[in-house]
């Protein structure tokens, strides 16, 4: 029973990823590789201070310079709870994203967002 | 004659287990291979940003090393065929726990890979293995809907920074520069919508598994001629999924070969056949073949009996997955994707079927010869 009921259940999961995957910009769990390529740059300071590309990569286990293979969203969500989690512990951090989506126009994120009036 | 259904053996390169059919077994003892050789232990990740709340709270070291060690360990029982259902459903557990726990650690190889092993170890003994054939047409559905959605698929505008900006494809961008702009990257773009969306009902509907397993094969092999990279674990992972559209044969199969011809091709085969799987006869009188196999209601003869008995042997999978994960330092792209073209050159269907074809040919011109002389 429980041999049927677990695949299932991971089947029935993936395909609402799938179905959820068309209402927001993320993609997580709806198979969805390498469908997008982004370059970006990213620089970050925190507490007033600029990161190193060592520093920017310990903290936010990406290069503070690269490519990612999947949707952009993914990176912006890992810097903004990457500093979510480090604003209990005092740091202020600012980030900004230089960033291009399959070779188009520039587009640029910041942390925190211009037009957040929660956490600064 | 049946296979002997001894204990299970400590010795890898044999694939007999009393819970999973070699078709399954020849799966994860291939991954989990695979995953030694790459390494991927040292990327298994500490609690980082996870996806299911509360786990981060357990101390990172402590759960990164059990994960490593539960890892290793069950990857090794696989490969020494211990308790391989079980080390593959704690494998698969592992790897999907890791991917749960890490957005960092998180990608589409791993989830994909951990559920290989995990599904396989659900497999029930007597059934088909659905769990993993549904798991890979969804998949395929889930990668071929979200590029039909796309507007930079449907433009060719992924494939055109992915191919020239990205990957600097010399065989692309030269054959780019002859056409019409941007048709070649649409041709790309809704040629691989199209196979990932087709490949789907194939792979739900029986029939029509023989073409699924085709696609799956040709689809990721040629993924790897173009970019020269498996994707992490990607490649792996989605062409050994094929094994579960498959059934081994359970009886041992009888080879009956011409001994003045292939004596020493015999011998070197034998010694590659571990587990004994092909009865060697000579033949007793001279017939027009030098080899000639048995498998179910199939026959085959000469180079199609040889790339079957290559093909129904576990360790050339193996060995075929171990040459393409030891990649040396040198030219890592070209020498994966000429280990991939000579495997598909020499195991696809085409070249046994010409080399017989041809051989017929000669042979035919050489009784004619032969008769128009006497």
């Amino acid at each position: 029973m429980l041999r049927t009921l677990i695949p299932i259940s991971f089947f029935v999961f993936q395909l609402g990823s799938i179905i959820y995957a068309r209402f927001v910009p993320t993609r997580y769990f709806c198979w969805a590789p390498y469908d997008t390529q982004t370059d970006y740059t990213a620089s970050a300071t925190v507490n007033g201070k600029k990161l190193t590309a060592a520093e920017f990569r310990r903290r936010y286990r990406r290069p503070a310079r690269g490519f990612d293979n999947r949707s952009p969203q993914h990176l912006f969500d890992m810097l903004e709870q990457a500093e979510q989690k480090r604003f209990d512990l005092g740091d202020r951090a600012t980030i900004v994203v230089k960033y291009r989506v399959n070779g188009k126009e520039p587009r640029e994120w910041r942390w925190p967002h211009p037009d957040l009036h929660g956490i600064r | 004659m049946a296979l002997a259904s001894s204990r299970p053996s400590w010795n890898p390169l044999k694939f007999r287990d009393p819970e999973l059919p070699t078709e399954l077994l020849i799966l994860v003892k291939v991954l989990a291979l695979v995953v030694l050789l790459v390494n991927h232990v040292r990327i298994l990740p500490d609690p980082w940003l996870p996806f299911v709340p509360g786990i981060d709270r357990l101390p990172p070291v402590l759960f990164q090393r059990t994960l490593q060690t539960v890892f290793v360990i069950s990857a090794l029982a696989i490969l020494f065929n211990r308790r391989v259902r079980l080390a593959s459903l704690v494998l698969g557990a592992t790897m999907l726990l890791g991917v749960v726990s890490s957005k960092a650690y998180y990608g589409n190889n791993k989830t994909f890979c951990g559920l290989m092993f995990f599904l396989t170890g659900l497999y029930a003994p007597g059934r088909k293995p659905w769990p993993v054939q549904w798991q890979l047409g969804i998949t395929y559905f889930g990668a071929g809907l979200n590029k039909l959605l796309d507007a930079d698929w449907h433009s060719g505008v992924f494939f055109q920074n992915w191919a020239v900006h990205r990957l600097h494809q010399p065989w692309y961008i030269a054959l780019d520069s002859v056409l019409p702009p941007m048709l070649l990257a649409r041709l790309m773009c809704w040629g691989t919508i199209v196979t990932e969306l087709a490949v789907v009902p194939a792979i739900f509907i029986q029939s029509l598994n023989y073409w699924a397993v085709c696609a799956n094969i040709l689809f990721q092999s040629g993924l790897l001629l173009f970019t020269g990279t498996t994707f992490t674990l990607f490649f792996y992972s989605m062409t050994a999924a094929s094994l579960a559209f498959v059934s081994w044969p359970k009886e041992r199969i009888t080879v009956l070969y011409n001994a003045g011809v292939v004596d020493r091709i015999a011998k070197v085969l034998r010694f590659c056949d571990a587990d004994g799987r092909f009865h060697w006869i000579p033949y007793s009188e001279p017939t027009g073949d030098w080899l000639h196999l048995t498998t179910g209601d199939r026959a085959y003869t000469n180079f199609r009996a040889l790339r079957m008995i290559v093909l129904l042997n576990p360790l050339t999978y193996l060995a075929i997955a171990a040459l393409i994960a030891v990649v040396p330092e040198f030219s890592a792209a070209a020498y994966r994707r000429t280990v991939v073209a000579l495997c598909l050159f020499f195991l696809m269907p085409p070249l046994a079927s010409l080399a017989d074809w041809l051989l017929g040919r000669r042979q035919a011109a050489a009784v004619q010869s032969r008769s128009l002389t006497a």
